[in-house]
């Protein structure tokens, strides 16, 4: 059955049984993806994939219930799993289906390339092919290098018994390189990435350079002293640490007690020449769309500006509680997860200093060009974190060898209101945070 | 599940062109999650994953193809189009797939769904209240509880037919401490390959008093400090260490490609004369354990080191092609959704001779970590990082104050020589593990052991 037929007769069966007020959330999703290994195919993937749930409200209370399966016998599963979901809560969440907006309050955002899909597997497998070839061309020392390529198109469809009917389409494209390099017993690796919605921007010979090139500057790394250094967190870097505390500006982490950004609006929380945007209209970006996971319009708008906390980031339910608007970041997880709140495309807005001038600025210290297990040495709740790290060790501005088996240590807010000075090289990788590049004043290294 | 005479069909258009080995992953899979924040229930999801896929081999190239259209039209057309990716056109075979009698290691008693959600509410409320109670300085308190019901039937071109139930309970607490404008946050997640009578074998207070310990204690520790010593890694998730540093490196995924650090070292000393350690997916109910893998083969007890000789890898049947090695009923994936490849299940550092104590006592000065977090590996360079999330200062021999926010980093090989004592009191604990076939569920493992040197990253200087 289709997801509309599906979804209408849903709400029907749905009053029979109690429910007031109910809402589809399906997601479907095309995927193909080639990887190549010294030249074979090691890889090849084909899928189509698709979900529903549902959420409806019945004696105030909210029951959540999902299905990959959308033949008719899962109605009556459906309904009785949100049934019995919503027996269990308390009924003063204060979560409610969406009434909906006027359709000229939905920004249109075109996420959806039509020349992608027109572009054959053996077009994809060349290039990957190629990317492999370059990087093994580059120098002798590589020693392996694994290449894939990806595409993903997809839609979400919002449907709610107050008449709300939204979808989205969207697509992109990403490649990926993980290089290898040896030389003697010191081995090292680099990865690089490339995501775009227009094919053609793909540049094989860039993305091999860039992954060869840094594993190559890698060789050799030592540990530092332990102790106290200045740091330029280069704009992956920066991007890594913005993803791993994203949560702490949630207003549902806020109000359960799970951030430190708790009663902190209109408060200075970091270095006044901070200001982090979250866009939710940057086409480009995977997480751009016109209508959040409630679907609530989204809009663009300051989080932190001059280092001064806006506004946290809200959904419809935590919004009712503290009596503002919802900011439209009702997000879940997957589709088959329950809303909650996130950044959308979330950035630090770039400053004036090439990358250079960063390391002009510092003088003296270290360049943080790779962190290491933020799910477990970055604690959102805390801010704290103790991460392994690589990078370079820079004097009198010019990078003179490569560092490695250190960590950094701090707290998150703490560094950011240390930050001496921003670049101008904002990034977002292959994902929907961004950062560029990040001077600041002191962290506790550990090495030697 | 799907009829065998459909699975039959599937694999023979799976090898309509030059394909020489098909298999068929069917997945239905029925799950509850629930969440608890400040005693009260935040969220309750119920559902159903279903889904198949099909996997392709011609030599070492791979073909893989999932849907969640189960419709004979839809399998078909899914197994012809990955067939599609390969050259070759199909010899004549005759394809009689027969339905395999499995060992049922891991028996269910009392299945999920058969329990009313009231009392799979009633445990987390047991949970958080016993937390929140522990100390005046626990300001908040979420638990999180999970089930889940997976059946799966796999079927491939050399006639194997199997199908396999897992069933899979787990309860995550996490307490958080606050002071002035600090918090500190204490987890314990307890499962098992288990139904509803996990919560029967257990004593789910003292899981929730731990994860208020550790925060209550974390809250009043001051920095670590940052230095090479000595570091004393407790039994249970202290395992991770070995995961991470050593386990992810003997995964066929890793060494099939020789980007290990351990590629062509079987018979070699890869660790002090100290360490002997295994994966074992038979363990019954132990979380990471397995009737079969995800390839249908059941699983073993493999022996992977032996007083500091690398004695076996984990192996899946493609990455055994490109090694000439046979599966050891590793192969395992998230869901349908991945290809399998080679996993760990329950891997462990097998017992030594000394006790804790004499550990401790022997110890002049170093760190000792009583609760780690996780961590993650780099298997080409070796290098690894892992969270401690309990720890402290050992001097003379004594266990001393608390310390907070260290991290352990170094080289799987390194710190694999460095094992210099290994006590007697072998524990397990549960882990979710993620890594190119996606998230599984793994069991990590080890007595106390003491490596006699790591690098701690900590925030104080000074030494």
């Amino acid at each position: 059955m289709d997801v509309q037929s599906f979804a209408k007769a849903l709400f029907t069966r749905g009053r029979t049984v109690g429910f007031r007020d109910m809402e589809v959330y399906a997601s479907s999703r095309n995927q193909f993806r080639v990887g190549v290994f010294k030249t074979e195919i090691d890889s090849y993937t084909l899928a189509e994939s698709r979900g529903l749930m549902f959420r409806g409200l019945i004696n105030g209370k909210m029951g959540y219930s999902f299905t990959e399966n959308l033949a008719d016998e899962g109605m009556e599963t459906l309904l009785k799993d949100a049934l019995e979901n919503a027996a269990i809560m308390d009924g003063d969440e204060g979560e409610e289906i969406f009434t909906g907006a006027a359709p000229d309050n939905y920004t249109h955002i075109d996420a959806f390339s039509e020349s992608l899909p027109e572009v054959p597997a053996s077009e994809k497998i060349a290039w990957v092919k190629a990317v492999e070839e370059q990087a093994y061309a580059l120098d002798n020392r590589v020693f392996t290098a694994q290449v894939s390529v990806g595409d993903t198109s997809g839609e979400t469809l919002i449907m709610n018994s107050h008449g709300l009917k939204l979808s989205h389409r969207d697509n992109f494209a990403a490649g990926y390189i993980s290089a290898v390099v040896k030389e003697g017993a010191d081995t090292k690796q680099s990865y690089a990435f490339v995501a775009a919605r227009d094919f053609s921007r793909f540049d094989a010979a860039k993305l091999a350079k860039e992954a060869v090139e840094e594993a190559l500057s890698l060789l050799g790394a030592e540990p530092v002293p332990s102790g106290n250094y200045p740091v330029i967190l280069r704009k992956d870097v920066a991007l890594t640490f913005l993803s791993a505390f994203a949560s702490s500006f949630s207003a549902d982490a806020a109000q359960k007690g799970m951030s430190l950004l708790k009663g902190k609006v209109n408060e200075r929380i970091m270095s006044e020449i901070v200001t982090i945007m979250d866009d939710p209209h940057l086409a480009e970006r995977p997480n751009a769309a016109p209508f959040d996971a409630e679907g609530f319009p989204t809009r663009k708008k300051a989080v932190v500006e001059g280092g001064v906390l806006i506004t946290l980031l809200h959904n419809q339910k935590t919004a009712k509680k503290e009596g503002v608007m919802s900011t439209g970041n009702a997000h879940k997880a997957a589709y088959n997860a329950p809303v909650g709140v996130a950044p959308s495309n979330f950035y630090i807005v770039p400053g004036r200093n090439c990358y250079q001038a960063l390391l002009t600025a510092m003088g003296d210290g270290l360049v943080i060009t790779s962190i290491q297990g933020t799910h477990a040495g970055a604690n959102p709740v805390s801010g704290d974190f103790s991460l392994s790290a690589y990078g370079y060790l820079v004097k009198g501005g010019q990078i003179v060898r490569p560092v490695n088996q250190i960590t950094i240590a701090g707290n998150f807010f703490a560094m950011l209101s240390d930050v001496r000075a921003i670049g101008d090289d904002l990034d977002f990788g292959v994902g929907a945070i961004g950062a560029p590049s990040l001077f600041i004043g002191s962290l506790a290294v550990a090495g030697t | 599940m799907l009829a065998k005479a459909l699975l039959e069909d599937c694999i023979t258009a799976a090898l309509g062109t030059g394909g020489d080995f098909a298999e068929v992953f069917v997945e239905d899979r029925f799950s509850n999650t629930l969440s608890m924040v400040g005693g009260k229930v935040d969220s309750s999801v119920s559902g159903r994953e279903y889904g198949i896929g099909i996997r392709i081999f011609q030599g070492t190239n791979c073909v893989y193809a999932y849907t969640n259209d189960g419709s004979r039209e839809s399998l078909l057309r899914v197994a012809k189009e990955a067939a599609e990716a390969l050259p070759g056109v199909s010899g004549t075979r005759c394809l009689n797939l027969l339905k395999g009698t499995l060992p049922q290691v891991n028996l269910i008693h009392t299945l999920p769904h058969t329990i009313d959600k009231q009392r799979k509410v009633a445990i987390m409320t047991r949970a958080y209240q016993v937390a929140k109670e522990y100390d005046l300085i626990i300001s908040q308190v979420s638990v999180r509880y999970f089930d889940e019901d997976q059946h799966v039937q796999i079927a491939n071109s050399s006639g194997l037919l199997v199908e396999d139930r897992r069933v899979r309970t787990r309860t995550g607490i996490t307490a958080i401490a606050s002071k002035g404008t600090e918090k500190q946050s204490g987890t314990y997640a307890p499962g098992a390959h288990m139904g509803f009578e996990f919560y029967d074998k257990i004593d789910i207070d003292t899981y929730a008093r731990e994860a208020a310990r550790i925060a209550s204690t974390m809250i009043h520790a001051d920095y670590a400090p940052s230095d090479r010593m000595p570091v004393i890694i407790d039994n249970e998730f202290g395992g991770v260490i070995f995961h991470e540093a050593c386990g992810h490196s003997l995964e066929a995924t890793a060494v099939a490609k020789k980007t290990s650090v351990f590629a062509d070292k079987i018979g070699e000393k890869i660790a002090s004369e100290a360490v002997s350690a295994v994966d074992d997916g038979t363990i019954p109910n132990s979380w990471g354990s397995l009737n079969v893998d995800d390839e249908g083969h059941p699983t073993r007890r493999n022996l992977l080191i032996e007083n500091g000789i690398l004695r076996g890898y984990l192996v899946d049947m493609l990455n055994g092609r490109r090694m000439q090695a046979k599966a050891t009923g590793n192969s395992r994936r998230q869901s349908y959704k991945f290809a399998p490849t080679s996993r760990m299940t329950n891997t462990f550092i097998l017992p030594g001779p000394y006790s804790k104590d004499e550990i401790i006592a022997n110890t002049e000065y170093g760190l000792f970590a009583r609760y780690m977090g996780g961590g993650s590996v780099n298997p080409a360079t070796g290098e690894f990082n892992f969270a401690v999330n309990e720890a402290y200062m050992v001097r003379n021999g004594k266990v001393m104050e608390p310390v907070r926010g260290a991290s352990l980093i170094g080289k799987g090989s390194e710190i694999l020589m460095r094992i210099d004592m290994v006590a007697n009191n072998l524990a397990c604990g549960q882990g979710m593990c993620g890594s190119l076939s996606g998230s599984v569920p793994t069991d990590v493992g080890q007595p106390t052991i003491r490596v006699s040197e790591i690098t701690v990253g900590g925030r104080k200087g000074d030494k």
